[in-house]
């Protein structure tokens, strides 16, 4: 398993690579640009993705990843400035997506609530709360700019930049795959989602299971939310999760809910992500194109991956079906 | 109330997007890219003279809408039958697509040479009139709800209402009833989208002053995920739905003066939407609630 | 053995057991239940008895409402199945507890490694392997534990399960009808290693709602009827004319009829004809290998075999929900190879499917609105000038005439169908498909779950269908049911039809051998 998740990832680099050379003699746009951008895109995509196809591998399902990464966003810059630190303020965000995590998990098997409708609802709260906490907390509804102090300092490796978070990112894909594949808990979990009642009656407790994914799903995802403002873009803006919630979950779903694999596919929509800026100051492109069409790149491509490798994928027997054994 | 109905108009609507896909076993949460591209059409075609279609001019411009929704709706209904790519993920990816096209096309191509900051206004052949002076309630609040009755009539009475039911109930007791299920899948979307596009058709011929788009499109923004909360409170159905667009038109109305007056953002009306359709989802709440309810 | 009869202390007591449901359903009013060591304790009942949910609260599955269970004397509580398991209780289910997708030796690990401590560690797959062939061959079994669980035969499965069972060290086994989804080959194999089990000291309990089998295995039956203990006896003392009557109670025995079919059903041309099948599976295997049947004229061909040897595909094909990948069904003469099931309806053939609650109903619906599945499309449901609208008028006139020609217990039309007892539903479901008028009717278990007035009506159509001039093609796992209904009987074993029996030459050992794969000479 692990063998051939080494190979898929080597095949997605060169695949990359390939396109990223195509691009650079078609465009003239700058490759290590292009690779900084893309792998700072691939992060919050990656660290989400992978919690939730943990998540998925036990039969939950949270879709309120694009709400999780909105608020703990906020929180995180917020518990930024007020203690000085950004690492602070990406554990805090990591926590608050833990915390919310954990209470649809509670609500949903002990409440029995719709997991669709629930995180749909969170995703549309936040919607209205993300602007509300911009406003109430730094007075603008719209932009949000932390201090210069707070961000995260990229590392640089002979002039190449690449974030911390990423080199977690990415550890925490390789982690995530070994637990599910070779520890007792990646048994449990997948057992979780299989057959739930195989678990129990093995002496297991399957709604325990069912609230450790989505916790650590949360937390991944409330860590890659605060990445955004306090790494990625530098700034917080009203609308500035624009779908990646829902990108996370194409990776997840790409992936045949795979931790590894999901890793591969944030890549490419990392990349969709990060061309649409490059090309929009590419001279001879920006002029033909409209700057619009650019930014809607990442969406069409997203579907146009998802529709390639959906088919004929398996989900688990009990994928979002409640276990209640009366 | 005028001004609260005015804001119902649309959600009533979109409403019965979210509801007629619950109803099938769908979860299309595409009303919102729907929206935006009726909207366009109607800009497009109201925007447009045809004097020589007089008053048919407004019939033109919201069947164009209508097409237009349906159109868009038919991409995710195809990638769901022929691909198996969930609905969730195809509409939200085209609500974006759906965004960025309209941007592009209401502040390049039909923007208003005058005021940049608008597309092109509807011809007065296309507009609904205000039916009560001094607000902005028009004769389109009629479409809406003529557009649910229509539907409950669809849903509760015809053949394919009983099948869409069906179909919701369970894919292996659809089939085994007879039931074409690629087929009533395709429909079901496409009468979602026809809702919707009527809906975006509305908020640009039938919402004065401006019987535009902003290039923000700040005026025809949110609806389609109001319609969520919508349909979940008037239980997916037609005429639970109209109710629930007034309660919501209601909200929204006061969560707009809330912001006039006591400098509250309406953007927690939004946030109130998302936490009713939370609490919503949890069948218990529902079953409490009836019981209240009846009492 | 023979001092397994009470005058030792028990192992296991349970006092007074009660248990509601909470949809409100009373399965246990209060039961009294002992075990002892080294017994096999045969637990008898009808379908709802409360067999099962008795030995789920035994092992963790369910708390009790009230009631208390003393081990060695002791009072115990199980929160949950693993404080069973700690104490030495396994309860294997009727349809296995084992993750499908999973090895033998994944699900062993299941077991293996409990607790919050071996959370992160790494799985012992040297360690299981080595544990399970060692108890595998003191056993004298043969499982295979690098196979997926889903890929393996049932009576595998079973194994894997017990298997599992004294992994962790199990001394009381509960087993729910453990033999319904064997061969009868496969049930003896089973029986003798129970009985051993017991000599060494384990207690093992088999639900079970077969008399035969009772007195084949068991050394003490405890008889249950509606959540009460009907009564008890030692195994040697009991006759089956006994057990059946504590086990139906004051009801009427249903009598075996032997159905002697003296019309010449064979002549003339087949009513259904079924040519070189071949059906896959949900997996792309092929599943039907190859089937050739002829359904005649007032008769009824009972299709015996053990569960998942290709027969719900072989209904499901013919009925147009599965397509055929070769071979041609013929019915009346028209050809219905791979049409839809509207048309195959419309063209005679009805089907009374085995899951019922997930194919013929829709739960959810309101009764009359379940009366018109598969009849949506019928203009004499419609209104008259409107052409696709539903006139639901008539529709509920029809659910009306239904109910009651049909003596369906319904409190009203608006109920949803989910109110309906088993039995009811089965009822409603017969009573529609049969409104359809066919000439072939398909019926698939069409007793299961159901109580015995139920069970009895339902056999008595198809009777009548039969006698009326219908082809009823009869596809059951109950070799009873198969054996009191049938004119001949068509045996699958493996995706093929091993043979054709008529009623007279059927004898119960032959068909049993023939379940088992094994050709009849």
């Amino acid at each position: 398993m692990m063998i051939r998740g080494i190979v898929r990832i080597s095949i997605y680099v060169a695949i990359l690579s390939a396109i990223l050379i195509l691009l650079q003699e078609l465009l003239g746009t700058d490759p290590k640009a292009l690779i900084q951008t893309t792998l700072l895109a691939m992060t919050p995509l990656a660290l989400a993705a992978a919690g939730e196809a943990l998540n998925q591998r036990a039969g939950m399902v949270n879709i309120g990843i694009e709400g999780i990464f909105a608020i703990s966003a906020i929180a995180g810059v917020y518990m930024a400035e007020v203690l000085g630190n950004g690492y602070l303020g990406l554990l805090f965000g990591g926590l608050v997506g833990a915390l919310i995590g954990f209470i649809m998990a509670v609500v949903s098997i002990y409440g029995k609530a719709d997991q669709i409708i629930m995180g749909m609802g969170l995703n549309i709260a936040a919607m209205g709360i993300t602007p509300f906490l911009l406003r109430a907390i730094w007075g603008f509804p719209g932009l949000h700019l932390p201090p210069k102090e707070v961000l995260i300092q990229r590392l640089d490796i002979y002039g190449f930049q690449i974030s911390i978070v990423t080199i977690a990112a990415i550890v925490i894909a390789i982690a995530l795959h070994i637990i599910l594949h070779k520890t007792y808990l990646g048994l449990w979990i997948k057992a979780a989602g299989e057959a739930p009642e195989a678990l129990d009656a093995a002496g297991h407790n399957v709604n325990m299971i069912r609230m450790i994914t989505p916790t650590i799903g949360g937390f991944l995802a409330g860590l890659g939310g605060a990445f955004m403002p306090l790494d990625f873009f530098g700034s917080i803006t009203k609308e500035f999760t624009a779908g990646r919630g829902f990108i996370a979950l194409a990776c997840v779903i790409s992936s045949n809910l795979e931790p590894m694999g999901s890793l591969g596919f944030a890549l490419i929509f990392g990349l969709a992500d990060a061309l649409a800026p490059v090309i929009a100051i590419t001279p001879g492109v920006k002029e033909s194109v409209p700057y619009q069409f650019i930014l809607a790149l990442p969406y069409i491509v997203t579907l146009a991956v998802v529709a390639i490798a959906v088919k004929g994928r398996k989900l688990p027997r009990a994928l979002g079906i409640p276990y209640s054994r009366e | 109330m005028a001004e609260t109905l005015s804001y119902s108009m649309p959600l009533a609507l979109t409403g019965l997007t979210f509801a007629i896909g619950i109803r099938t076993g769908l979860f299309n949460i595409g009303s919102e890219g729907q929206v935006y591209m009726g909207a366009l059409a109607a800009v497009a075609i109201g925007s447009a003279s045809l004097s020589y279609a007089g008053h048919a001019h407004i019939a033109l411009t919201l069947i164009g809408s209508a097409l237009i929704g349906m159109l868009w709706a038919l991409i995710p209904a195809l990638l769901k039958v022929y691909r198996g790519v969930h609905e969730v993920l195809s509409t939200i990816m085209l609500n974006w697509t759906a965004y960025y096209i309209t941007m592009y096309i209401s502040s390049q191509v039909l923007v208003d040479p005058a005021r940049p900051e608008k597309t092109l206004s509807v011809l007065e052949s296309s507009r609904f009139s205000t039916i009560v002076p001094g607000t902005t309630l028009t004769g389109g609040i009629f479409i809406s709800i003529a557009t649910a009755l229509a539907y409950y009539f669809l849903i509760s009475r015809s053949v394919l209402g009983y099948e869409i039911s069906l179909l919701g109930s369970g894919i292996d007791v659809a089939r085994y009833a007879g039931v074409n299920v690629r087929k009533i899948m395709i429909y079901s979307f496409l009468l979602g989208g026809i809702a919707s596009g009527i809906a975006g058709g509305l908020l640009v011929i039938a919402r004065p002053p401006t019987y535009a788009i902003y290039g923000t499109l700040g005026n025809i923004w949110g609806y389609g995920f109001e319609g969520i909360g919508v349909a979940l409170i008037g239980r997916n159905n037609p005429i639970g739905i109209i109710l629930a667009s007034i309660l919501y038109g209601g909200i929204k109305n006061g969560g707009r003066f809330m912001e006039y007056y006591a400098g509250i953002d309406s953007d927690l009306v939004k946030a109130i939407n998302g936490l009713i359709v939370i609490s919503l989802s949890m069948p218990e709440l529902f079953r409490i609630l009836g019981r209240l309810v009846r009492r | 053995m023979d001092d397994s009869g009470g005058r030792d202390r028990p192992y296991i007591s349970m006092r007074g057991i009660v248990k509601i449901y909470p949809d409100g359903t009373l399965a246990l009013r209060g039961v009294d239940l002992d075990i002892y060591r080294g017994e096999i304790l045969g637990l008898l009942g009808e379908n709802g008895a409360g067999k099962t949910t008795l030995m789920k609260i035994l092992s963790g599955f369910l708390r009790p409402t009230r009631g208390l269970i003393y081990i060695d004397g002791k009072e115990v509580r199980f929160r949950d199945p693993s404080d069973a398991i700690n104490r030495g209780i396994y309860m294997v289910h009727q349809h296995f507890s084992l993750v499908p997708s999973f090895t033998v030796l994944e699900n062993l690990c299941l077991v293996h490694g409990r607790g919050f401590l071996t959370t992160l560690k790494g799985l012992d797959l040297d360690i299981v392997r080595e544990k399970a062939k060692k108890l595998l061959s003191v056993l004298g079994l043969d499982v295979p534990l690098d196979i997926p669980v889903e890929n393996l035969p049932v009576g595998v499965r079973q194994r894997a399960e017990i298997l599992k069972a004294l992994f962790i060290g199990a001394n009381v086994l509960i087993l729910d009808e453990p033999t319904s989804l064997l061969t009868p080959y496969e049930a003896k194999e089973l029986f003798r290693f129970i009985k051993e089990l017991a000599q060494k000291g384990a207690a093992v309990i088999f639900i079970t709602h077969r008399i035969r089998e009772v007195i084949e295995v068991t050394d003490r039956v405890v008889v249950l009827r509606r959540g009460l203990v009907a009564g008890e006896m030692i195994t040697r003392s009991a006759t089956p004319e006994k057990l059946s009557e504590l086990m139906v109670g004051g009801e009427a025995i249903v009598r075996r009829e032997i159905a002697t079919s003296e019309r010449n059903i064979l002549a003339g041309k087949p009513i259904l004809s079924v040519r070189g099948l071949v059906v896959l599976d949900d997996l792309g295997r092929p599943v039907v290998k190859g089937v050739d049947l002829d359904l005649f004229q007032g008769e009824i061909l009972g299709i015996a075999g053990v569960e998942g040897n290709g027969q719900s595909e072989l209904v499901e094909a013919i009925t147009g929900l599965r397509s055929v990948l070769k071979g041609s069904v013929i019915l009346n003469g028209v050809d219905i190879t791979n049409k839809t099931p509207s048309y195959i309806y419309k063209h005679g053939l009805i089907h009374i499917p085995s899951d019922r609650d997930r194919l013929a109903l829709a739960l959810d619906m309101k009764i009359y609105e379940n009366v018109l599945i598969g009849l949506q499309r019928n203009p004499a449901y419609h209104h008259n000038i409107i052409p696709r609208i539903i006139n639901w008028d008539t529709v509920k006139k029809a659910a009306r005439e239904l109910i009651k020609r049909f003596s369906i217990t319904a409190e009203s039309l608006d109920a949803k169908a989910r109110a309906l007892s088993g039995g009811n539903r089965q009822r409603l479901v017969i009573a529609r498909e049969l409104s359809k008028g066919a000439k072939v009717v398909i019926a698939s278990n069409p007793t299961r779950g159901l109580d015995i007035a139920s069970t009895s009506y339902v056999r008595t159509i198809l009777r009548e269908l039969r006698d009326r001039g219908a082809g009823v093609l009869l596809v059951s796992s109950d070799l009873d049911e198969i054996l009191e209904l049938s004119d001949r009987i068509a045996v699958i074993y493996d995706g093929k039809i091993l043979g054709i029996l008529s009623r007279e030459e059927a004898k119960r050992v032959d068909i049993g051998l023939m379940m088992g794969g094994v050709q009849a000479s």
